[in-house]
Order: structure tokens, then sequence, then C-alpha cells
């Protein structure tokens, strides 16, 4: 029960932050996420993952209730630190971009506030909604302010580029509500705890509605293209949100439906992989022609993306991996989205690639916790470690062991490793190749300058949790917590079908 | 917590830990002064416990960290283990009291500390480690680490940290590398084989069930594999030792590397970073035993691959060094070469089934080497860094006046190059000699002449590399445009302890149990014979260090063969190619489609003429009505028609 509270006390300071002052709402918006953020750890630690239920409605709705399971807890965790670091990230940052706009800085905030607030709550609440309906409410209410948050401080043409936000968002978000009655009416309910196989399933229709939807939402190759507006004309603390989090969401929707029934990615695994691995390299590729440092790493998103799917084509080390890599890729993008607003607000809107280069001498610390981010995003040493082993194991799992349905034997394969394997390399090359632009070469101007703590402590702290969660006690208790989680699900599958399912 | 676990948290976390205040206090001059004794101090910690562990220390020592999942801290103290991590540590500990000096007034000290004790920390980690995840982090703690500390200077804004001459074009490609991009290929070299090494780890834990080397039942492994599953798995593994270890075709890092501060030079380049894929390779095969494995089909092309590749990276590097006139980069492609032949004798592994207390004669032989040119590269890179500090010059030069005055320099030098070499009597002879056995037994037992042919090239052409080394350096080199030599009495320092080691390894050579077949090898006639013409070539190479008829094939060989080439034009060219298919036509084609033209262009359209509807002209709505009649008309008379048949 006091997890649930834990769980309001954000979903509280929606509406008291708006009513104080700048820098005492940005600190109770950072520690009503930094609450939460130890009450998950504890509960990592000591393994608890109670159930709260909140209301049974008929069917086909059921039981609304909130889901505290090692899924949702590592979700969970990663939005509580983000959402909280990027809180402070904003604090000077906002100011400024007030200024930029000449509007009122005080009560600008307070509306700023108020939609940031709720948006990150929302979606903390979303990885814990054990109802898919309560699931779909908050995807939504996540979609509706981060619009509004891009339509009233984007950058650019704001308006048009957050009308284009919206209606691909509603586009995802109409597809998968589909998708989510149809599983209603087919079993009669919508909570997670009654959708266990062998009773239910997912049709072939829901299956599809929702995956369309969530590949918009993702995004993958073809409907990509809004994200690099959105991310690039967001305002900077909310492209630190819309990027690790929002859109990760999307894949663990798709976690949460294949976990129910996983007959539609075994069946189609192979176009649905070859999809992601050649959305991934797309994008990767795409990185490096860009000029514009938040437009690059929209672009690497969508590659990041792609791992994420390729994750969900292979089985149920595939899966662990596609959670882990949802948080690697969370800390290194809020990392390196708000290096970008760092450099932005130091330096008079500077943006432009080809106007950077020796930045580390002015903005050291900058720089450095850019690496951390780049270091996360390709897997090194960080927890992104963790999960690229376990997508790796799951190529091995589901293509190399004679047992599994999709068996191609190592000659086979081979095809199918080396893409992966490049998939992989991609994002280091273009990560320190993207460092090297920005920061290192001769510098313009070797003047250190003196910045807000803001802009990069926070930036730190989230690099220092990104390492530590891959050695003892950390990992010690959500590795195996996850795995074991989803490896049962998979089990109660395949016993249902009565076969080697992946 | 018990003994040994203080021991091994010590060992690896000082240096980290001592490293962290002077990362922290990046912005104050006064303490990023002083602190980096704390940090030597750290290392310092790590040498006191690498040399408990060898004394004390043996067998497995297992700590929990994902035990469900096979992840955990598994160290394996067994003979190769326990002296690497006394080499490693040591070695770093002695640069670590030259760089006290040698980057003393450094713009940008707190980085270089934190890396240089995060990179000796990983690679003690590689080293102890017997669990391959943990290997693993170790591994790209190195290659993390090494990125930093290559790029170290990162401003490029100084020539003394260049390679190459700048404005100097072979073709339409510079030959001229700044420090931020030596380490950008640094990493984007490393990564390429991490990967698939990465892919083959992770294939071992389905397949054998546990991470730990010394557990996994390699033959049973193999076996279910099959003969394509053993190839793709170790070539897999070894991509990420050859790139390591910048072996042929990945060697164009290790060159450009050399834009990094020397004490990083030296660190990286002798005895760890590019050691650690020779060491993997050796503890591996320690634990292989592919003396055991004839019956496994397709591992004697795994080894042989090894083999013709350590080989002809051994030969390019000699051959390339013989060409070379900066003074790191030809350390660095002799480097090169060394691995090379680490490589390849611990690859004759596989035909070589002679035991010497207890211990594979061909691992025994490689691992020897590895120690000994650890030991005399590092002191050779130190001295070329004084240099460099003394003349403020990257290229070799030096007359006979100027060694007198830098008298420890030239004798260490001296020492160092001539004992590595293998000119008999001298330390490397006797483990050469009994390289040069392995070699023979693959020649007379297995009808392979061509190691031994090349064994022989290579080691001559070493032999002139360092000569030349030497000479240019120290007596027939040109004046010395800048000479300041005041100073430096802890890199003299460095160097010398450095050096003396050699000696240490000498006693080892005497006393040792598994020394003795060194001993034996070295009164062999074909032993001696190239010993006596190793130390021919040193001489004549010393006496005539450059040949000025052969300058153009010299240019060639120091260019690396146009390797760059491969690196720096065909493959960014391929790249940037698809990038800018990419994002200059399919990405505004998409963009195009969905958002700025086609599916906008169609909704404005369409609600163009949806609008026009309501336009109140009566003509517009009289000609709307006559064409629903019509189209209403042809449908009735399809309908009609089609009930009337």
């Amino acid at each position: 029960m006091i997890m649930l509270y834990v769980l309001l006390l954000p979903l509280i300071v929606v509406c008291i932050a708006p009513l104080l002052s700048s820098k005492k709402a940005t600190y109770l918006s950072a520690i009503s996420f930094l609450v939460p953020f130890f009450a998950i750890l504890y509960c990592i630690l000591k393994g608890c993952t109670p159930e709260i239920s909140i209301v049974t409605l008929s069917a086909p709705i059921g039981e609304i209730y909130l889901n505290f399971d090692y899924i949702g807890h590592a979700f969970g965790l990663t939005i509580c630190i983000v959402s909280a670091m990027v809180a402070l990230f904003a604090l000077p940052y906002m100011v400024h971009r007030f200024g930029e706009m000449e509007l009122n800085v005080e009560s600008e905030f307070k509306k700023y506030i108020f939609l940031y607030q709720f948006y990150a709550v929302s979606m903390l609440w979303l990885v814990y909604s054990g109802n898919l309906i309560l699931l779909y409410v908050f995807l939504e209410i996540a979609l509706i302010t981060a619009f509004f948050l891009i339509y009233f401080y984007g950058y650019g043409n704001r308006q048009w580029v957050g009308q284009l936000y919206l209606i691909w968002s509603l586009i995802a978000g109409v597809l998968a509500l589909a998708g989510i009655i149809i599983i209603g009416v087919t079993n009669g309910t919508l909570a997670l705890n009654a959708l266990v196989p062998p009773f239910a399933t997912v049709g072939m229709i829901a299956w599809t509605l929702i995956f369309i939807g969530m590949l918009i939402e993702l995004p993958v190759l073809g409907p990509h293209v809004w994200l690099p507006w959105a991310h690039a004309e967001a305002p900077t603390p909310l492209s630190a949100l819309l990027s690790p989090l929002t859109v990760g969401l999307a894949g663990y929707v798709l976690l949460r439906i294949a976990l129910i029934d996983y007959s539609f990615i075994a069946a189609y695994r192979m176009p649905i992989l070859i999809y992601a691995i050649f959305s991934s390299i797309y994008a990767g590729f795409s990185v490096f022609k860009q000029t514009d440092f938040k437009r690059l790493l929209a672009y690497s998103t969508v590659s990041q993306m792609g791992y994420m799917l390729v994750a969900l084509c292979l089985g149920p080390f595939g899966l662990v991996g596609l959670v882990i890599q949802y948080m690697s890729h969370a800390f290194g993008k809020s990392i390196l989205f708000s290096s970008a607003g760092g450099i932005i607000a130091v330096h008079h809107g500077l943006r432009d690639l080809n106007k950077m280069g020796g930045l580390h001498d002015s903005v050291p610390a900058i720089s450095n916790a850019a690496v951390i981010g780049f270091l996360n995003l390709g897997g090194m040493l960080t927890i992104g470690m963790i999960g690229e082993f376990f997508i790796l194991r799951g190529v091995v799992e589901t293509f190399l062991i004679p047992e599994s349905p999709s068996f191609l034997g190592w000659t086979g394969s081979i095809p199918i490793l080396l893409a992966v394997i490049f998939m992989f390399i991609l994002s280091v090359w273009y990560g320190f190749y993207t460092v090297r632009k920005v920061f290192y070469g001769k510098p313009k101007d070797t003047k250190r300058l003196e910045i807000s703590r803001y802009y990069y402590v926070p930036l730190f702290i989230i690099g220092i949790v990104s390492v530590l969660l891959v050695f003892p006690p950390l990992s010690t208790a959500l590795i195996p917590g996850l795995n074991s989680l989803i490896q049962t699900l998979m089990q109660l599958q395949v016993a249902a079908v009565g076969g080697v399912l992946p | 917590m018990s003994n040994e676990q203080i021991v091994f948290l010590l060992l690896f976390l000082a240096p980290v830990v001592s490293s962290i205040p002077i990362a922290l206090a990046y912005k104050s001059k006064g303490w990023t002064d002083k602190l980096p004794y704390l940090s030597v101090f750290g290392i310092f910690i790590s040498v006191v416990m690498s040399i408990y562990i060898l004394i004390n220390l043996e067998g497995q020592y297992p700590y929990p960290w994902i035990p469900d999942l096979g992840i955990n801290f598994v160290f394996m103290i067994d003979y190769l283990s326990s002296y690497m991590g006394v080499v490693t540590a040591v070695i770093a500990f002695f640069i670590a009291i030259y760089g006290l000096d040698y980057m003393k007034g450094d713009y940008r000290p707190s980085w270089y500390w934190f890396c240089f004790n995060l990179f000796t920390a990983s690679m003690l980690l590689v080293v102890y480690s017997d669990n391959l995840f943990l290997l693993f982090v170790g591994w790209e703690g190195l290659g993390a680490a090494s990125w930093g500390l290559i790029g170290h200077w990162f401003r490029d804004d100084d020539d003394i940290a260049y390679v190459g001459k700048a404005g100097r074009k072979v073709g339409p490609l510079e030959f001229s590398w700044p420090p931020s991009f030596g380490g950008w290929r640094a990493i984007s070299t490393i990564r390429f084989g991490d990967v698939p090494m990465f892919l083959a780890i992770a294939a071992i834990w389905v397949f054998a069930g546990t991470l730990n080397i010394s557990e996994i039942d390699w033959h049973t492994l193999f076996i279910t594999l099959g003969a394509a599953g053993t190839i793709i798995l170790m070539v897999c593994l070894l991509m990420g030792l050859f790139t390591k270890s910048a072996q042929f075709p990945f060697s164009e890092w290790l060159m450009t590397a050399m834009t990094g501060p020397t004490t990083v030079s030296a660190l990286l380049h002798s005895a760890t970073m590019v050691a650690a894929g020779a060491f993997v390779f050796l503890k591996l095969t320690w634990y292989i035993e592919p003396w055991h494995l004839h019956d496994v089909p397709g591992l004697e092309y795994v080894f042989i691959f090894v083999l013709a590749i350590g080989l002809l990276s051994g030969f390019y590097g000699a051959l390339c060094g013989t060409g070379m006139r900066e003074r790191k980069v030809l350390l660095a492609a002799s480097t090169m070469s060394s691995i090379g032949l680490m490589f390849a004798a611990g690859a004759t592994s596989y035909w070589i089934d002679i035991e010497v207390a207890g211990m594979n004669l061909a691992l025994l032989v490689a691992f020897w080497y590895m120690a000994i040119h650890a030991f005399a590269k590092a002191s050779l890179f130190l001295v070329a860094g004084h240099l460099i500090h003394g003349t403020h010059s990257r290229f070799l030069c030096g007359d006979l006046e100027f060694g007198k005055r830098m008298k420890t320099a030239f004798a260490v030098t001296i020492i160092a190059s001539s004992f590595l070499v293998g000119i008999p009597l001298l330390t490397a002879y006797w483990v050469k000699s009994s390289m040069d056995v392995l070699y023979e037994h693959l020649w007379l037992h297995h009808d392979m002449l061509w190691p031994i042919v090349l064994l022989i090239v290579i080691s001559l052409l070493y032999s002139a590399v360092l000569a030349k080394f030497l000479s240019l350096n120290f007596i027939k080199g040109e004046k010395p445009e800048h000479e300041h030599l005041e100073g430096g009495g802890l890199m003299k320092l460095g160097y010398v302890l450095m050096v003396a080691m050699l000696f240490v390894i000498s006693c080892g050579i005497i006393i040792f149990e598994e020394a003795a077949h060194f001993r034996h090898a070295g009164g062999e006639a074909m032993s001696i014979g190239v010993g006596l013409a190793i130390l021919a070539v040193f001489l004549v190479a010393v006496y005539k260090p450059s040949i000025s008829a052969l300058s153009r094939f010299g240019s060639f060989l120091s260019d690396r063969m146009y390797l760059p080439y491969l690196n720096d034009y065909i493959l960014p060219k391929i790249g940037f190619f698809i990038s800018h298919i990419l994002d200059d036509y399919v990405n505004p084609a998409i963009d195009g489609l969905f958002n700025t033209k086609v599916i906008p262009g169609l909704f404005g359209w369409t609600s163009r003429r949806v609008r026009a509807i309501q336009s109140g002209y009566l003509s517009r709505y009289i000609n709307i009505v006559l064409g629903l009649v019509m189209i209403i008309l042809v449908i009735v008379v399809i309908l009609v028609r089609g009930v009337w048949q």
C-alpha cells in the first residue's frame, strides 16, 4: 500500500508545484520523483512486487490495479531518476528560454511546471498500470501534455511541429486503442493479471493494430520522420524526456503484449527482425549527416529504438534485453539531450555542428557528461552492456540452438549475425564521431565559461546510476528478477501452445 | 570480509578511487598539481597487491554477482595471471612516476590521471578475470580509457602531438593525424572487434553453460558446435583480440594512437592494451589445450589462421618500421610486430605438445616474450618521450654529441634494444631460441616451412628497426635544432627502473625451472646462428641506419604501404556515400510523403474541392446534379443488364 502513496506523491505535486516559486517548484518536483526512485530501489533490493487493486469494473475492462512487478520497476526506476534530474536541469534552462521568448518568467514557469510534472507522472503511472485501458489513458495524457510543451515553448515553427507530433501520436494511440478494445472483447478483461496464458490470446488483428501503432510511436523507418522534427524543435527538457522515456514506452507496450501472446512475433519474426535491423542501421547512417545537434540525437533515438524492436524478436532473453536497453538508452539520451541543451543555453542558441568543435574547452563538464551518454548508447561499461549481452544471447538462442523453431545453423545465420554486430558497432561509431566533432578539435574559444551547476550535476548523477546498475547489489537484484519474470511468462505460453515457442 | 576479498578490492579499486579526487578538483590548479601523487599511490597499492597475490594466492576465487546467470566475479590466479598482473602493475607504476614529471603543466591533468588509472584497473581486471563477462568489463574499460588517453590533447593545436607531417598529401589523402582523430580511430577500430567478441562470449554462455574460462569444457563445446560453428565462434572471438592487438589489417589505430602523450604510448602499447589481445589468446589457449584436441574438426584452421595473421603482422610491422622516421611511430610498428610474434608463438601450441614444468612450451615462450617485450618496449617509449621533450621533435634526430649529454637515456636505449632483439646471451635471446625451436618443430614434423622462414626474416628486420632507433637518436642522427635537457629527474628514474627489470627477468631465466628449455635451446646451433645474424644486422644498422638509395621505398614503408587509404579513404567514402543517399534523398522523400508535401497536399486538395462545392453558383450545382444523374443512370444500366442476362 505504501507504494501507492509513493506514486501519488508526484501526482499531488502536479497540483501544488504551480503555486510555488520556480526554484521551490523545481525542487519539489525533483524530490517527488526521487522519493519513488528510492522506494523502487528498495523494492528491487527486497524483491517486493505487490499488486494494489484500485477498482474492479465489469467486462471487458476488468480489474484496474497497479502492478509493481520487476518490469514495471525497471521502467519506473528509469523514469523517476531521469524525470527528477531533468527537472533540475530545466530550472535555469527554462528561465533562459522564457527570457529568450520575452515571456514573464514566474507566470510561465507555473504553466510549464504543471505540464512537465503531469507529463512525467503520467509515464510513471503508465508503467505501473495493471490494466491496458489505464495504460492507454496515461499514454494519451503523456502525448497531450508533451504536445502542449512543444506548442508553447518549442523552437522554430513550433506550432506546426506540435501538430505534427500530435497527429502522429494520435494515429498511434487510436490504433493501439482499437487493438486493446479487441483484446478486451475477446478475453473479457483488460487486467494484466487476468490476461495470462494459456487462457488469454491476442488475435492477429489486435496484434497488428497495436504493432503498427507502436511502430509509429517507437518509431521505426518509415514513420520515423515525425521524430526528428519533434525532438529537435521541442524545448530541451522535453526532448530529454520525450526521446529517452516516451518513445521507448512503445517498446514497453509491445513487451506487455508479447508476454501475453508471443505468437504474432514468432510468426513474423524474420520480416520484423530484418526491418528492425535495417531501420536501426539506416538511422545510424543518417546520424552522420546531421548538422543540428538535437536532430542528430533524434536520429540516434530512431537507431536505438531499432535495437528494442530487434530485442522483441529474440525470445525471452531478447525481451530482458529490451527492458535493459530501454534503461540504458533513457540514461544515455537524457544526458545527451541535456548536454545539447546546456550548449544551447551557454553558447547562445548554438546547435549547428559546423559551428561547433573544441567546445570541451569552454564547457568541460558538459562534454564529459556527453561522453558518458554515448557510452550508454554504445553499451560500454554501463547498464547497456548487460542489455547488449542479453540481446546477443537472444540471437544465439533464436538462431543457433537446434531446438529453436527459427534455427538457421551457424553458416545459415551469418548474415543475421553480421547485421546485428554491425548495428551495435554503428552506435559507438557515430557516438564518438559526434563527440570529436562537437567537443574536440581546435577550439574557437579557450575561455572556460562559468556555467550553472544545474547544467551538469544532474547529468553526472544519471551517469553514475547507469554505471552503478551494472554492479552489485543493484544488478544482482534487478537482472535475475527481470529474467525469471519474463522466463516464467514465456514458459506459460510455451506450455499453452504445447511446443517450443521462442 | 575475507582477506582475499580485501586484496582484490584494493587491487582493482585503489587506482580508480585514488584518481576520483583529482577528477573532481579539475577546476583548481593548486589541487591538480598535488593530487597526481595520490593517483600514483593508488597504483602503488595495486603493485603491492599483485605481488601479494603472486606469492600467496593460487586457484580460483569466485564472488557472486548475478549467480543465476553465471555472471560472477571470478578471479583465476594461475601462472599466467599472477605474473602478468605483477608485470602490468609494475609497468603502470613506473610509467606513472615518469608521468609525474612528463605531464607537469598539462592542460587537462584530471582527465589524464583519471583515464590512466581507470586504464590500469581495467587491464588488471582483464588479467585476473576468469569470467568472460567480467573480463569483457575490463576489456571495454580498456577501450574507453584508451580513447580518452590517446585523444588527451584534444585541442589538436600542437604539432608535437600529431602523427605524420602536417600538410603532406599522398594522393587525395593528407597523411597527418591529430590527437582527437587518433582517439576516434582507436575506439572505432576496437569496437569493430569487440561486438563480435561479445557475441562469441554470448554463444559460449549458451552452449557451454558457464562463462568461467577454466571451467568450460572446451572439447565438448567444440564438438557440439561442429566445424563451422567452431570456426565462426573462434573467428568472432579473435576479431576482438586482433583489433585490440592491432594485428593486420587493424593496425592503423596503433600508429595514430601515437598522438597521445608518450606515457600513454608506453603504457598502452607495450605491456597492456595491445598485449591484452595476445594475453587473452594465451589465457584461452592455456585452458583450451588445443594440443589435446586434434580430433576437433576445424580447430586446426583456426590456429593456422592465428599463426598466419601473427606472422603477417610481425612481418608487416617490422618492414614498415625500417622506413619510419617518427620516433614513436617506429616503436609502434615494432610493437605490432612483437605482438604478432606472441600470437604466432601461442598458436604453435596446437602442434607442440612439449611440457616444461607441467606447462606447454609454446605458451611459455609466448608469455615470457611478452614480459620481456613489455619492459623493454616501455623503456624505449619512455626514452622516446624524454627525447621528444628534450629536442622538441617527433622525428628521429640526435648525434653522438647529443647522446653523450643524454647519457642515461643513451645507455637505457642500448640495453633495452639489444636485450629485446635477441642478440646472443642477452635476455630475449633465450626465449627467442626456444621460439626458433618451436618453428623448427613445425618445419620438421608438420611440413610447415614458411613459419620459420618468416620468423627469421622478422627477427632480422626487427633488429634493424631497433638499431636504427638507437643510431638515429644518439649516434648518427642529425643534430637536434632545440635542446633543453635540464630537469626530468623522475623521467630518468622511470625508465631506469623499467630497464632494470630486464635484468630481473634474466635472473629468472637462469633460476626458474620452467626456463630450463630456454637455457637448453640457447645452446642449439640454429639458435646461435640466428642470434649471430641478428647481432650482425644490429651492428650494420647502427653503423648505417639509413640508405639514401632506398628512400623512395622507405617512404612507401613509412606510409604503412598506404594502408591508411583503407581506413581514411575507402571506408569513410563508402559510409558517407550511404549517409548521403539516405539523408539527402530518402529522408526528405519520406518527410515529403508524410509531413510536408504529398499527404498534407492531398488533404489540402480534397478540402479545397469539398469547399468548392459550396460556392453558391447555380451552374455548379446543376453540373453536380447532372453528373450524379449520369452516374446513377450508368449504374442502373449495368445492373439491369446484369439482371437481364
